[in-house]
This record gives C-alpha cells, sequence and structure tokens, in this order.
C-alpha cells in the first residue's frame, strides 16, 4: 500500500484533503477542524495514522471520542493495557467506527471512536486524555465492525482494526 | 470426519448475508476476509453442549486474537439473543444469526430431529480465504466436535497454505 490516511485536528478547513469536517464542542462551541488526507507522505507535522476504512466524504455527523497520548508520552502499541483497550472495543457493542492511531511502528498514539449519540465508555480512555466533540457531515462513514477476536494489526504500520496484509 | 453434513473438505461454501449481533448485515465472505476462519453453527443459547464447547472456544480466542484468524458463530437465535449470549461468555467475535431460517435451509444444516427449535446442526467448518471448506466437523455427537489442538493444527495448515511467508525470510 503506498498511500497511507492521516487524520489531523486543524484551526482551518485544510487545503488538499480527502474530507474534512468542522468540530464542535458539546456545548456547540467551535473546536476546529478534522480532516483526512490519502497520500503517502505526512500532510501536517500533527497528523497521526487512522484506518482508511472510517473516513468517508458522505459520511452523516455525529460524535467523536478523540483519545491522544500527549506530546513527550510514549506508550507502546503492545502495552498489555493497549491490548486489552483492544480487546474491549471488541467485546462491547461496535461504535459506528473505530480506528487507533500511529505516529510510528512501535507506539500508540491514541485513538478515534465514532458514533451516532453520544457514549460515555472509551476503552481507550484508560490510556490518555480523552475529548469528546460534535463532527459534522463529510469525515466519517460506517465500515463493517472488526470480525474477531484479532487484536494485532496487520503490520506494524497499519493502525487496528485494519484486517488484511498489503 | 464430517459424515452427515452437506460440505466436507474441498467444498466452497456459498456465499451468504445475515444480521450480525448487534443487528448490522454481514457477508460472510467479508467477514472471512483474507485469513483463516472457524465457522461454527450451533443449536442455541440453551443448549448445555453449546455451552460447554463456547468454553473450549473462548479458550482458544486468547491464542486467536494474536494469529491473524477469525471465529464466527452461527445459530436461529436472534440478534439480541445472540447479543446477550456472546456477552455472557465473554466472546469477542462476531455472532451470525438466521431467525428466519433462510440460510439453516440453504445450507442444508437443519437439525430435523428438534422440532421445537428447528436450529442448525452442531458443526464447525473451518474455512480458507474463498470459502472452501479445509475441515469439517459434524457435532451432532458432542464427541464429534474439534478440540483445541484439531482446531490449532487446522488453523495452522491454512495459515501456512495462505501466507507466502510462512518461513521466515532469510537473509
Amino acid at each position: 500500500m503506498t498511500e497511507r490516511c492521516w487524520l489531523a485536528l486543524v484551526d482551518e478547513p485544510p487545503h488538499a484533503a480527502a474530507a474534512a469536517a468542522e468540530l464542535a464542542e458539546p456545548d456547540g462551541a467551535p473546536a476546529g477542524w478534522l480532516a483526512a488526507w490519502m497520500q503517502r507522505a505526512k500532510p501536517v507535522r500533527s497528523a497521526l495514522r487512522v484506518d482508511p476504512r472510517i473516513v468517508d466524504p458522505r459520511g452523516d455527523r455525529g460524535w467523536v471520542s478523540l483519545v491522544l497520548v500527549p506530546p513527550g508520552f510514549a506508550l507502546p502499541f503492545d502495552d498489555l493495557a493497549v491490548q486489552q483497550a483492544r480487546r474491549d472495543v471488541l467485546a462491547r457493542p461496535p461504535a459506528r467506527a473505530v480506528s487507533t492511531l500511529l505516529r510510528d511502528s512501535s507506539h500508540f498514539q491514541g485513538a478515534i471512536t465514532v458514533t451516532d449519540q453520544r457514549r460515555d465508555a472509551d476503552p481507550f480512555a484508560r490510556l490518555a486524555p480523552r475529548r469528546v466533540l460534535r463532527v459534522g457531515r463529510g469525515l466519517f462513514g460506517r465500515p463493517a465492525p472488526p470480525v474477531g477476536p484479532t487484536i494485532e494489526r496487520y503490520g506494524s504500520a497499519n493502525p487496528w482494526p485494519w484486517d488484511r496484509y498489503g | 470426519m464430517a459424515e452427515g453434513l452437506p460440505f466436507a473438505a474441498g467444498d466452497a461454501l456459498p456465499d451468504f448475508e445475515l444480521p450480525d449481533q448487534n443487528g448490522n448485515a454481514r457477508r460472510l465472505r467479508e467477514l472471512v476476509g483474507t485469513d483463516a476462519t472457524v465457522l461454527q453453527t450451533f443449536r442455541g443459547w440453551w443448549c448445555p453442549k453449546e455451552q460447554r464447547f463456547f468454553r473450549r472456544l473462548i479458550a482458544l480466542q486468547d491464542e486467536a486474537e494474536v494469529g491473524y484468524v477469525r471465529f464466527v458463530s452461527l445459530s436461529v437465535d436472534p440478534p439480541p439473543v445472540s447479543a446477550a449470549f456472546r456477552a455472557g461468555l465473554g466472546a469477542r467475535w462476531t455472532f451470525l444469526c438466521d431467525p428466519d431460517r433462510g440460510v439453516v435451509e440453504r445450507l442444508g444444516l437443519r437439525e430435523t430431529t428438534d422440532t421445537l427449535n428447528d436450529p442448525f446442526v452442531p458443526a464447525v467448518f473451518v474455512l480458507r480465504p474463498d470459502l472452501q471448506v479445509h475441515s469439517a466437523y459434524n457435532g451432532y455427537w458432542f464427541w464429534g466436535r474439534p478440540t483445541a489442538d484439531e482446531l490449532v493444527r487446522d488453523l495452522r495448515a491454512v495459515t501456512r497454505d495462505i501466507r507466502a511467508d510462512w518461513d521466515a525470510p532469510t537473509p
């Protein structure tokens, strides 16, 4: 796979993004934009790799639970706590879309969970600070939930739950 | 092995679509994807033999989660029942639901001796990504079901066959 899917929180609607949607705090206050790019190179400094199946420019509005490991901290993707969070995701009723976020092949940098209604429970929120935000139309689709029980990545460069090699 | 089942090693299962335990429409071919897959048909949550066999699969789940294989369980239980049963078991794989019994008839897997529940015959199929049956186990009698060791052996054989890098790359 030569192209990668990148996701980043940005202040302004980005140029050349494959999809983007406006964010708002739960009380409606503007919270910037969330954008996705399909390209080999990282589009902006803060961009993280995401499972491309969750991105859909025709996607409906919803809620996101955005978990991000703070700058300066490093959490191995194979850490037992990260493994358990992935198990918990599979055990629970599925979200509309979910993906871990990667900066490199070794570390868990965060996760994004998309739901139609606000959902307070997020297994990844045990690992790092979380923001719950409203997301507008045009970014997140409704991919098939993970089949289970695989919690491993298909190649260390691919965000879980991407489910095939290549 | 697999006497009394309409599908044996080398046969291809037909693709079909059913709701999962959450009511999402799922196709078998998409669930199997590119991995070796254990497809289990079972009578229903109420059957003691199924409850015991599921404990075997639950134990194997902890190995399967790192082995790039998939599990799919299939019964005539409706989605809410399957979701509750799955949660109670602690299963982390997909349950398919055939309450209208269209797929059980299409596959020829209806257990005709149970006219009260009209369930699936208990069976286990280890599938290749093209839905070809690698091995089939008729679980009508409990001892016809695969042991964990047999499933590991089958999953190893399919994985060895479908992964081009089974033999670790050498310098």
